[in-house]
């Protein structure tokens, strides 16, 4: 007879390497641009677990908080508003994921494009025109006689 | 409440101690609400339900000093803590906006 183990749900306390790992990867990126952000992991007066992702410094607040009640996960923003929830973890982090504040990211990035649009413009496009202009202007006499 | 710290990247020293403070003193008035609470004999489930909220986890998340008490819910907040609203956000003000805190009150009591 042979016995199959099963992995005993975590319904309490701690989070699981694999849950930590799930929702680490999901934050990854948005660590990884820096500037003080960083998770931190906590629990209820009842011992559920909750895992906090915090913003930029100085103010490090908290901008999504994950929660497992019951084998339940809830994702809420840091006012307490009800972003998702469900048994799968991976489904919580897929929606954590998207849910991260990223609007400073999005505008540098559209800084950066607007910027390096200018440039091109003002180093290839107008020296054409100013040359298309003098063309015009050595042009038009000879265009006026011929009319 | 146990807590654990999984990533500590300060890149400039006088941010990360601003950063600090910010977050001790949120601490602190997490710890000053949950007495209060336990004080009229609530628990975190409690105070959820009485404030509309579907899961409790939004008051642990502020006890536990990671969140503010939001403005829109500040007044309910205190009267179910049977404290009047307006000394609630005062006292609040001392942990969440201390300079502000400091220059409409001055140094009088906290």
């Amino acid at each position: 007879m042979s016995v199959v183990a099963f992995v005993r749900k975590q319904d309490n306390g701690e989070w699981s390497e694999k849950e930590l790992s799930t929702l680490g990867a999901a934050f990854g990126a948005t660590m990884a641009r820096g500037a003080g952000r960083q998770w931190e992991t906590g629990t209820t007066e009842n011992g559920d677990a909750q895992l906090y992702l915090l913003g930029p410094l100085p103010e490090q607040a908290c901008e999504l908080c994950v929660s497992r009640i019951g084998g339940r996960y809830i994702l809420e923003d840091g006012c307490g508003r009800l972003l998702f929830e469900h048994r799968n973890l991976d489904r919580v982090a897929l929606h954590a994921k998207a849910a991260v504040p990223s609007t400073s990211w999005l505008m540098v990035r559209a800084i950066t494009l607007w910027c390096a649009i200018r440039n091109t413009i003002h180093e290839k496009v107008e020296p054409l025109l100013v040359e298309g202009e003098e063309l015009f202007v050595q042009f038009v006499p000879h265009i006026a006689a011929l009319a | 409440m146990k807590h654990g710290k999984h990533q500590d990247v300060f890149a400039d020293r006088p941010a990360a101690k601003a950063a600090s403070d910010t977050k001790r003193l949120r601490k602190l008035a997490g710890d000053w609400l949950k007495q209060r609470r336990a004080d009229v004999g609530l628990s975190q489930a409690d105070l959820a339900a009485r404030l509309g909220l579907k899961y409790y986890t939004f008051i642990s998340q502020v006890e536990n000093g990671f969140s503010r008490v939001p403005t829109e819910i500040m007044g309910a907040w205190a009267r179910e803590l049977g404290l009047e609203p307006a000394a609630f956000a005062r006292h609040l003000l001392v942990y969440y906006e201390p300079e502000m805190h400091r220059l409409l009150f001055g140094a009088e009591s906290k």
